[in-house]
């Protein structure tokens, strides 16, 4: 059986570093020097916003600084997303050419790769499923965005779930346009999205919907997934990648 | 002069246009929104085509269309239509 290495690595308070080893790991593995990985880790306070959109328009300067909100570009599209300790991020890096996205179709890699975690919500009680473009929604509510890429010889995919998270900020801190809402018939982003939390009418912490997602990811398919740590050379890439690109104003910023 | 466009695509992404326009040629266009498109670097690409294009259908149809052929870029949320209406919206009309 396929065995994909697990890495909980994380920099809480450092956004800038967490999203240089989410970009390292999948450089790596399309060289063939580290195996397929899936990653959980999450950030504290910080708007993550997506490599095509423009930080002035989308987010909320005055409120970012207000709420001592942190802002980090990613290296994929889509849009923006605001993450607190409530909110955990998945990130799975394979190969190019893997038997489960041969096709290098970027709808099918977010369709396929968001069935694991589909399963796993689905394990804990939710009633997840998997709407295109890159959503995963409950009852027409959205409980996890996805990303993804086709680059560096390998797929890449991440997204991050709303297990408690504190939406009352998702509101302040994102600039939604009009327009974005208008054909969802609601009048703010918070009233379109839900937590884990909401939809089971309990606590849950963001380490048993981790477990969940694990277990949904071996089920669907069909791979063992054992902890692992990331090599000396993913390391020395994220921290060249922090120092040139990801603590960067320019890259972060502009436009 | 300065024009704008916030164009929401079919599947739901958004296409914001910011651009300058002198005697109806474009002189400079920024693209952003929170569509996919792979690979990501050809965005600039696309940009840098325009750059004294003028805004109109027919000869931006043509430049984008040429765009995907020539890069193979993948758009996802986003197509060649897509971009090409938001750029005509930035002028005033769709």
């Amino acid at each position: 059986m396929e065995t994909w290495r697990l890495v909980d690595i994380e920099y809480s308070n450092d956004p800038f570093m967490n999203l240089a080893v989410e970009e390292a790991i999948p450089r790596m593995v399309g060289e063939r020097k580290a195996p397929t990985t899936v990653r959980f880790w999450h950030n504290s306070n910080t708007i993550v916003i997506g490599c095509f959109q423009s930080a002035k328009l989308e987010v909320n300067m005055e409120a970012c600084k207000e709420t001592g909100t942190k802002i980090v570009r990613r290296f994929t599209g889509g849009g923006a997303v605001y993450h607190d300790s409530g909110n955990l991020n998945y990130a799975i890096s394979l190969p190019k050419g893997h038997r489960l996205v041969p096709d290098q179709n970027l709808q099918s890699v977010f369709q396929k790769l968001s069935e694991g975690t589909v399963e796993g919500l689905r394990k804990l009680g939710v009633r997840a499923e998997f709407q295109p473009v890159n959503d995963i929604q409950v009852d027409g509510k959205k409980v996890s965005g996805a990303a993804g890429s086709i680059r560096w010889n390998s797929v890449f995919h991440h997204g991050c779930i709303l297990v408690n998270s504190d939406l009352s900020i998702l509101g302040k801190v994102l600039n939604v346009p009009r327009v974005k809402l208008e054909d969802r018939h609601v009048a703010s982003v918070q009233k379109r999205v839900t937590t884990v939390r909401d939809e089971l009418g309990r606590d849950i912490s963001t380490s048993e919907v981790r477990d969940a997602i694990v277990g949904g990811i071996e089920t669907c398919y069909g791979v063992r997934v054992e902890s692992g740590v990331l090599m000396k050379e993913e390391v020395g890439l994220a921290e060249e990648l922090y120092q040139t690109k990801y603590s960067l104003l320019e890259w972060n910023l502009e436009p | 002069m300065d024009r704008s466009s916030d164009y929401k695509a079919l599947g739901g992404k958004l296409v914001r246009v910011r651009l300058k326009e002198e005697k109806g040629l474009i002189q400079s266009v920024k693209i952003t929104g929170d569509f996919f498109l792979v690979p990501e670097e050809s965005l600039v690409k696309l940009e840098k085509m325009l750059e004294d294009a003028p805004l109109r259908e027919q000869e931006l149809r043509l430049l984008v269309d040429r765009f995907f052929q020539a890069t193979r870029a993948q758009g996802l949320g986003v197509s060649s239509d897509d971009f090409v209406k938001a750029i005509l919206l930035a002028r005033g009309e769709s």
